[in-house]
């Protein structure tokens, strides 16, 4: 290994699942003591990418080199990268010495020494500079040690490329600050780091270099020196908003849904009101309680406070929603959502099947159900060749257009939309965008809760920002800025400290 | 010790309940019989429990991997028919013995093997061997009752030091158990794989080969409880093992572990094992109908349950009220 090879090199790494590519030729260098930001927009790549260099998935095609000598297949715990994911890989009643040493543990398989991985593993954290007690249960500590304890696990293995996947969403400020002290640390230790964020400023202030995903492919890199934020940001984005602006309708002035002191465990005191025709977005972290919210305006989840209609107090349940017209598109389509072996036809009319059954009194069996659920696939655009094909068979976009059908086929006055787009591809995100805004120029009331941030300034008349529980700030569509919006979001000034 | 601390310490420590009731049971047992506290009885309690409570080793480490194993009780019956068997046409104890533990590990192995390599739920696929295995046996001796040699007694009836031997194996094979547990890399990937498979994949555990060697460790114990239990009782007869997966795994659920994989301790199964022997003692003792056990050990597993549901609930809305307050 000569001094100036890269830690990692990867040339035209592509991976495709089935027909769908991706990830298609990425190529970038990464030096000893770099930290390299991978940004893109959700959907982008950026979580594939990842899994084909720290081994968890292997590359359609291409090539990855460590340290100057390529590799076959990255393993795990053989050729010093390690990755932390989003969703730790811990084990919550195992201790942080278990835990840190557990993919290496010292002694023979049939005798493990714990005097010894419980020194390594004091050694690790003392090394990141964090007070945790090697002996207590990870389901025991705080977000922000569990992160550290992630991040010491990972080092054990990773001597040469660190992957940090949005290390900061759970964190308080003053942890995020520590884990920004660490990385400093590592880099001046000649540790590489890959660093994915969502988060500007956070980018800018760890990071040397970036490489923006768009749609799977590689659309930028450089050094962050000489790139603003503006030029990054729309880097990501691609098309500048006016490539498909949607044609957003005017509100009228009465209010449809009102929330009044709505408060759970999750959020608190939550006002908010929706007019007919609006499209209102709800903006914030992930964490910061907006599922919850819209969970609890559904009556999904428990909360005390009021949800009105139409001015007139409604009882939060789903059925007592469902006959005010309310409906509530889920997230997760494929847990919460669909019927995914089940055909589309039944999945297009799971929620209005009462109208089909009055219908057909004098008869057996749905009256109506494939006339109107093959209406609806034409009407949302949805790729398939039979209404009778298992919704598993579809694309996550032609599946969240199956979900969205089935609500619009409740004729529902009121939609609450949580993460519309999650995991679509573009095309099918434009179809929902313009389902979504025609739904409000046709005097419908929408509330959206969504992560992707441009997506809200895209389609919404008005944001909520939401942190912690609370919503702290209100934006007109005429004063929309990404920035002030992300900082509004993340900002840590009033911050509740909550480390156990 | 405050009551706080109790309770602490109980939900901490899930095995510290199964002791408590154990004591309790006993103090009453013993107030109700004047026989109960000697040192014969203690024994007989502990002989009763052994063939459980060593099956209940095993069965711990698969729960802890969040799998179970149904086909337990049709391990030992054919574990038994096979010894039976072999006694009968070799009368060579080496063969006998080395085959059926032999066996016995592999058709535990064959239960992990399918799970890993199916991926059907390991309730619908040691449903299945359950009948395989327990079909297999009565096919191979024909339904019929063979007894075992006398000197195979010694297993089952035999004192070692004074101790009888059931009760030593037994603990030889708690102690294997409790140190496998904490001490070899199986424990700790068991536990680990049972706590999340997402997590153990990712850290690139040997989840397959984990999974495979609790099923085939499970599978191997049984046979030795085989042997014990065929000592016992004389010879192969065809109830044997009918029921005993409930009582096996209901002793782990005593014991502490829990069901959903990840924490729980081979100590716990075993104490739950012989709380469960020690219920059946005091029915006998009451002059219960031999009817009303079934009635009442079931209903001790689901009180056992629903008060570990209640606990968990409360400390959990505890915990939802600690983040409400923290927000307000």
């Amino acid at each position: 290994m000569t001094d100036n090879a890269p830690s990692l090199s990867v040339r035209n790494l592509t991976k495709t699942f089935g027909d769908k590519t991706v990830v298609s030729d990425l190529a970038f260098d990464l030096h000893p003591g770099e930290v390299l930001a991978l940004v893109g927009e959700n959907g982008a790549g950026k979580s594939t990418t990842k899994n084909m260099l720290c081994g968890l998935l292997l590359p359609t095609s291409g090539q990855i080199s460590v340290a100057g000598q390529p590799v076959e297949r990255v393993s795990p715990t053989g050729h010093g990268i390690s990755a932390v994911h989003q969703e730790l890989s811990l084990f919550g009643s195992l201790s942080v010495a278990e835990n840190i040493c557990i993919s290496d543990l010292p002694g023979s398989a049939a005798r493990v020494k714990w005097d010894q991985a419980e020194q390594i593993a004091r050694e690790q954290i003392d090394f990141l500079g964090i007070e945790i007690d090697p002996r207590a249960l990870i389901e025991t500590l705080g977000a922000g040690k569990q992160q550290v304890v992630e991040i010491a696990k990972a080092l054990l293995h990773a001597d040469r490329v660190l992957i940090l996947d949005e290390p900061t969403t759970s964190l308080t400020a003053v942890e995020r600050e520590k884990l920004f002290a660490i990385i400093d640390k590592l880099k001046a230790g000649g540790l590489s780091i890959i660093f994915i964020s969502h988060f500007m400023e956070e980018i800018y202030r760890v990071c040397d270099s970036f490489v923006v995903l768009r749609d799977g492919k590689q659309v930028g890199q450089g050094k962050l020196a000489d790139v603003s934020q503006r030029t990054l940001e729309e880097m990501m984005v691609g098309r500048t908003l006016e490539d498909a602006r949607v044609a957003l309708g005017s509100p009228s002035q009465s209010p449809a849904l009102e929330v009044r002191g709505l408060t759970s465990p999750d959020f608190h005191d939550v006002n908010l009101t929706v007019h007919r025709g609006e499209i209102l977005g709800i903006a914030g972290l992930m964490g910061a309680g907006r599922t919850e919210l819209a969970e609890a305006i559904f009556g999904l989840r428990h909360a005390t406070g009021d949800v009105l209609i139409d001015g007139k107090p409604v009882a939060r349940n789903v059925t007592a929603m469902k006959a005010n017209g309310l409906c509530y598109v889920t997230e997760d389509r494929r847990t919460n959502g669909l019927f995914l072996n089940r055909p589309v036809r039944e999945n297009l009319s799971a929620a209005a099947i009462a109208k089909y059954v009055r219908r057909a009194m004098r008869g057996i069996g749905f009256r109506g159900e494939k006339a109107k659920s093959a209406e609806m696939v034409d009407e949302m655009n949805i790729a398939i060749p039979h209404i009778e094909n298992h919704v598993s068979d579809l694309s996550g976009g032609n599946q969240q257009k199956v979900l969205l059908g089935r609500w619009l086929s409740m004729e529902p006055e009121i939609l609450i939309f949580d993460e519309p787009t999650k995991g679509v591809d573009i095309g099918a995100k434009f179809d929902i965008h313009e389902a979504i805004a025609e739904l409000a120029r046709s005097g419908k009331t929408v509330l959206i809760v969504s992560s992707d941030l441009p997506e809200l300034l895209h389609i919404t008349h008005r944001l909520l920002v939401m942190r912690k529980g609370r919503i702290v700030g209100e934006v007109q569509r005429e004063n929309y800025d990404s920035v002030a919006i992300i900082s509004m979001a993340a900002s840590s000034g009033e911050e509740v400290s909550n480390v156990a | 010790m405050s009551r706080n601390t109790i309770r602490t310490l109980i939900s901490r420590q899930k095995w510290i309940a199964v002791v408590l009731a154990t004591i309790v049971l006993a103090a009453v047992l013993s107030l109700a019989s004047p026989v109960f506290l000697t040192l014969s009885n203690f024994q007989a309690i502990l002989v009763q429990s052994s063939v459980t409570a060593i099956m209940a080793v095993g069965m711990t480490f698969i729960i802890l991997t969040a799998g179970i194993d149904i086909s337990v009780g049709a391990i030992l019956f054919l574990t038994s028919a096979l010894f039976a068997q072999l006694m009968l046409d070799t009368e060579n104890y080496l063969i006998a013995f080395v085959v059926t533990i032999v066996c016995a590990t592999g058709l535990g192995a064959l239960n992990g093997w399918l799970v890993v390599y199916f991926r059907v739920s390991p309730l619908i696929t040691t449903l299945a061997t359950y009948s395989i295995y327990r079909g297999a046996a009565i096919h191979l001796t024909g339904a019929q009752n063979i007894p075992v040699p006398r000197e195979m007694g010694f297993l089952g009836n035999g004192r070692i030091l004074g101790v009888p031997v059931p009760i030593l194996i037994m603990a030889t094979i708690v102690i294997i158990g409790v140190y496998m547990l904490s001490r070899t890399r199986l424990g700790v990937y068991a536990r680990a794989i049972g706590n999340s498979e997402r997590s153990a994949k990712e850290t690139n555990l040997p989840v397959g080969r984990v999974t495979i060697a609790v099923y085939a460790f499970s599978g191997l114990v049984t046979g030795i409880a085989a042997l014990i239990l065929l000592a016992r009782v004389g010879g192969l007869q065809s109830g044997i093992g009918i029921g005993i997966e409930f009582t096996v795994i209901a002793a782990v659920i005593l014991g502490g572990t829990k069901l959903t994989g990840g924490s729980g301790t081979v100590i716990g199964s075993v104490i739950g094992a012989v709380f469960l022997v020690l219920i059946d003692n005091g029915l006998n003792l009451m002059n219960a109908s031999p009817y009303i056990y079934d009635v009442v050990r079931g209903s001790v597993l689901l009180a056992a349950v629903a008060i570990d549901r209640y606990s968990a609930m409360r400390r959990h809305s505890a915990l939802e009220a600690q983040k409400a307050a923290r927000m307000a």
